[in-house]
């Protein structure tokens, strides 16, 4: 039996199926996230702020700096469609496709989980999916 | 006279060197890039910040911690972005680092699922509520308790200890109703290694506890979770380590999201940030065979807590 034999007999196929799709997900995060912030510091495309506005206020609070330059925040970047053709609004896109990473990476294991008959597993996928998914919705806020 | 030093010795000093050197400069350069017309370009402090991450990125590997739980002290402490996108970043940079990390370890059957999901749903719930409490107090009081928490985790690596293969007499009823157990191949002695789990209600309160800090700080909490799954449940080592990245890719994204929504993500630190610590994790992997990993670790173990006691000082107004 070969080594790759050898290791992927230790997995069962939940797990497979798990790293298979972080595997592809991963390497997608990298490439959305190296294009998306060369637009930015390319200016290639426009920018919604320029980038010396928010280097002159990086030292303020995420509320402050809000206040004052109305940034996307969340799933904002996507009410106006053609706000999303700004190199910052598609590096910021960038890091909430590595936000959602994880939450595709349960879903494919719910799935699994499913068609293997791992009913307490697949209830308890389901409840971090959901869990993500709140948290992804926006509902819970924070200020000061 | 010659001084000799010994080979071994040369890589991790070279890196804690070039960490230093990066350091000297900022802090005089953080008084005045903190007015809000830093005379520092921007271009310099982006390119620092990626070179600075780059070599954490080598260190953090070297010394067996994650990229956050060293990223959010040091750069919060010498950089000049306020904390809140430091520790959106530092959630950012764990989460990458356990992404491109998990797909060999989970095909191995050392990230195990069935160990992960449980503590997992009760470790992103709380970092959710830790990024919610910690989003809403005064900036200068969470750098007063990051120090605090800084310094303890610099003292829970020197005191830790841990242990390759523990010894689980009697799996606990929970775990055994969840049917966590495995078996993986340990390639280094060249043989099978099964292994169950104890205490696992234990376990999962401290997993609630350790979510609630890691969210409410942006730290990664491998510092936390190892121990945890090692030394109080028996988990042999590789597993713990392996599932640990599992358990905070999750609990990172989950509170990753508060900060995304409050505004506290900022694409030109924290790309820069993921992608340098990216790189650096794959040349420290590279490097770890070849060198004194226990130097490097007792480096990094000053370089922590020096930055918790800067940490303390800034929350102190000092």
């Amino acid at each position: 039996m070969s080594d790759r034999q050898r290791e992927g007999g230790y997995a069962d196929r939940v797990q497979i199926v798990y790293a298979k799709t972080l595997d592809y997900v991963a390497h997608t995060v990298i490439v959305v996230m190296a294009v998306g912030y060369l637009l930015y510091m390319t200016q290639l495309l426009p920018l919604s702020v320029p980038i010396e506005t928010i280097a002159g206020n990086w030292h303020l609070s995420a509320t402050s700096m809000q206040a004052k330059l109305n940034l996307p925040c969340g799933w904002e970047c996507f009410s106006a469609p053609a706000g999303i053709l700004h190199g910052d609004v598609l590096s910021y896109i960038s890091v909430i496709f590595l936000s959602l990473s994880t939450l595709i990476c349960l879903a494919s294991a719910v799935a699994a989980f499913i068609s293997e008959k791992k009913y307490l597993y697949s209830t308890i996928a389901i409840l971090q999916v959901l869990v993500l998914l709140v948290a992804a919705s926006g509902i819970m806020s924070a200020g000061r | 006279m010659k001084i000799s030093v010994p080979r071994r010795l040369m890589i991790p000093a070279s890196v804690a060197g070039a960490l230093l050197m990066l350091l000297m400069p900022a802090m005089p350069l953080l008084a005045a890039a903190a007015q809000p017309a830093g005379v520092t370009a921007w271009w310099v402090w982006v390119l620092a910040l990626f070179v600075f991450s780059f070599l954490l990125g080598i260190v953090a590997v070297l010394a067996g911690v994650g990229g956050g739980v060293l990223f959010v002290p040091i750069v919060s402490s010498f950089f000049p972005f306020h904390l809140d996108y430091v520790r959106g970043v530092g959630l950012l940079v764990a989460l990458a680092g356990a992404l491109s990390a998990g797909p060999p370890l989970m095909r191995k059957g050392l990230a195990d699922l069935k160990l992960g999901l449980p503590m997992a749903l009760v470790g992103s719930i709380s970092s959710i509520a830790g990024a919610l409490v910690g989003l809403a107090m005064p900036a200068q009081n969470v750098q007063l308790l990051l120090g605090i928490v800084i310094i303890s985790i610099a003292a829970i690596m020197v005191m830790a200890g841990k242990s390759g293969y523990p010894e689980v007499s009697r799996p606990d009823r929970l775990s055994q109703m969840l049917q966590i157990s495995g078996l993986y191949y340990e390639e280094f002695g060249q043989h099978e290694v099964s292994w169950k789990v104890h205490r696992t209600p234990l376990g999962l309160l401290l997993f609630f506890v350790i979510g609630f800090i890691g969210g409410m700080f942006g730290l990664g909490a491998g510092f936390a979770n190892v121990p945890v799954f090692n030394l109080l449940m028996g988990v042999p080592l590789k597993v713990a380590v392996a599932t640990s990245g599992l358990v905070l890719s999750i609990n990172g994204s989950a509170a990753a999201w508060v900060y995304l929504f409050k505004g506290a993500v900022l694409p030109l630190i924290a790309v820069p940030s993921i992608g340098g610590m990216m790189l650096g994790s794959k040349i420290g992997a590279k490097l770890l065979p070849k060198v004194n990993t226990r130097t490097i670790r007792l480096i990094v173990i000053a370089i922590l807590a020096l930055s918790g006691f800067r940490s303390l000082l800034k929350g102190l107004g000092i």
